[in-house]
């Protein structure tokens, strides 16, 4: 019998904004525990949520990416539910009328895209952090993660592998960093995603019951806790056993998805309009400011970057795809460097320095001014591509003035002919052998030839005058 | 009003009742849906749900951070702390 899976993902970024959703309290990761706290985020009597400006602008940014309706006025409902790391005994959401509504977002799948269309995305508070393993039979409360912006982000039960899953999460982590809405630092859980998950034979028109595995927190384990969750399920039906609809966790160490104990008892949220907020207006000129701040996406940018500069598709769609090598390409670019090279550079020889060293640009020792230097003496001659790779790779350790480097360490490229010829009739006499092979019909050893060439002179010669002195010298 | 809605309403509050108490609030429970039940009559075919009787939006507040740790104090609230967290009974997935 052959089955079809059907996945819907509801994900939740934590907004990158410095304060959080109802109280002015800091959301700044791995501070003192309970030192960002607020009377609000306590929920003490008497106190009064306050939205954040910049949680709806971040939010409306969002929409406007995945051309989603935004509703210009929304409301927040309670959640209610007992844990304790949930001060309050709710959780502030909107249930009715969420911010966003509609859009969608289109995966790549080895090549292949696909839209998945977004049922709607609203803002929520976080909840504080539990430990277990502080006390033998206690656990602990921190409550600096409590009331932290989230958008939660509902896709339709559009997605149908496990693959197409990580296609969607890696899309929403692209977009929701290019839009600076949120650090998509998973590590630290500022975006994860609950899966659910169902198996129905092909061609039902029903869906089959489905669970829900929560708080995954890579791509990783999104693939790996999906696929465990599709197997277990088939397997349960093939052998005449039901699905239970039920709330899983995913044990990446066991790599196996298990019921959650406290979800047993069937939650009751009992939602209902919090009294202590007022519906949020956007008007229509914060909604205008918020359009003019609007950055230019990444497919946008990289179909410009191919018109404007054509540079190759593939590199095109490297640099645009981060803010911080997009913005450090185009602080080249309008220095007036030339920008293949520029974009070649980046994707080439500095993307494999950033990821070995997993850091962003902007963190690396590579300034744009030192950046367009070298650039520069590429493009003047002075150096030969290969050299810069080795100054690079100093400015990389030192954060060293370009320009000092190759002065310092004498590596002027070397255009002088009668220097080259000196050096190419050394290698000719050194590799008579070569040279007969050469004559008699193997064109392949000409790159031997350049080769012994770029030894002699520590790779210093200029690649251009080397091939044509060295074809002048050889077909003589 | 049955027993067992009385005791899924009592959990969902977190709220322990015996026997004696089970009975009454079962009783008030009863009068108090009764009275709203009243409102069903009403036709609010054209009525827009309102969330908030008051005629005003919410504030908007600006992103800088302006609260500051108390946590000394907020922890002397726990009926149960060390000098860094509040301490609850054990709950573990």
């Amino acid at each position: 019998m052959s089955w079809e899976t059907v996945i819907g993902l509801e994900v939740h970024a934590q907004l990158s904004t410095n304060t959080k959703l109802f109280s002015s309290a800091s959301t700044k990761f791995g501070s003192e525990p309970n030192t960002q706290v607020d009377l609000v985020d306590l929920g003490l009597p008497g106190v009064l949520p306050v939205v954040n400006k910049d949680a709806f602008k971040k939010a409306i940014r969002f929409g406007l990416a995945i051309e989603a309706e935004i509703n210009q006025e929304s409301s927040f409902d309670r959640k209610n539910y007992f844990y304790p790391d949930l001060p309050k005994g709710y959780q502030i959401t909107q249930m009715t009328k969420p911010i966003v509504e509609g859009g969608s977002i289109e995966i790549d799948v080895d090549g292949d895209k696909k839209t998945i269309n977004i049922t709607r995305a609203h803002l929520e508070e976080d909840a504080g952090k539990s430990i277990h393993d502080a006390y033998p039979d206690k656990s602990v409360i921190d409550l600096n993660r409590a009331g932290t912006p989230l958008l939660e982000i509902v896709s339709e039960p559009e997605i149908s592998s496990a693959k197409e899953a990580v296609s969607y999460m890696k899309a929403l982590h692209q977009l929701v960093t290019f839009l600076d809405v949120c650090d998509g630092d998973m590590s630290q859980g500022s975006l994860r995603c609950d899966a659910n998950v169902s198996i129905r034979k092909v061609g039902d028109a029903e869906l089959g019951t489905r669970t829900e595995i929560k708080n995954i927190n890579s791509f990783r384990f999104i693939e790996k806790a999906i696929n465990f969750e599709i197997k277990r399920q088939i397997k349960l039906l093939e052998s005449g056993e039901k699905v239970t609809q039920e709330t899983r966790l995913y044990d990446s160490g066991k790599d196996e998805t298990r019921p959650m104990r406290s979800k047993e008892f069937a939650n009751d949220y009992r939602y209902f309009p919090d009294p202590d907020l007022l519906p949020v207006v956007i008007s229509d000129d914060e909604m205008e400011e918020i359009r003019s701040t609007f950055p230019e996406l990444p497919a946008d940018k990289s179909r410009r970057y191919i018109s404007e500069f054509q540079i190759d598709e593939s590199e095109a769609e490297i640099i645009s795809s981060s803010r911080e090598l997009s913005n450090f390409f185009e602080v080249a670019v309008e220095s007036k460097s030339d920008p293949k090279l520029a974009a070649n550079l980046i994707v080439g020889e500095i993307g494999s320095l950033l990821n070995k060293d997993n850091i962003k640009i902007d963190e690396s020792k590579l300034s744009s001014d030192n950046f367009n230097i070298l650039l520069q003496r590429i493009s003047d001659g002075t150096i030969s591509k290969k050299i810069a790779k080795t100054i690079l790779a100093e400015i990389w350790e030192t954060g060293r003035n370009a320009d000092e480097i190759i002065n310092d360490q004498g590596l002027v490229q070397i255009q002088d002919e009668n220097l080259l010829e000196e050096v190419i009739t050394k290698v000719i006499k050194s590799n008579t052998k070569q040279v007969e092979d050469y004559k008699n019909g193997k064109d392949k050893l000409f790159g031997f030839f350049v080769g012994q060439v770029m030894k002699e002179t520590q790779g210093k010669a200029n690649p251009k005058a080397v091939n044509d002195l060295l074809k002048k010298a050889l077909n003589s | 009003m049955d027993n067992k809605t009385v005791e899924t309403i009592s959990y969902l509050a977190r709220l322990k009742l015996d026997k004696d108490k089970k009975e009454k609030i079962t009783k008030d429970l009863e009068n108090i849906i009764d009275f709203v039940a009243e409102l069903q009559d009403i036709n609010t075919e054209d009525i827009i749900p309102l969330s908030n009787p008051l005629e005003k939006l919410a504030p908007k507040r600006e992103d800088s951070v302006t609260s500051k740790s108390r946590k000394e104090v907020f922890l002397l609230n726990s009926p149960e702390s060390d000098q860094d967290y509040f301490i609850v009974p054990k709950v573990v997935e």
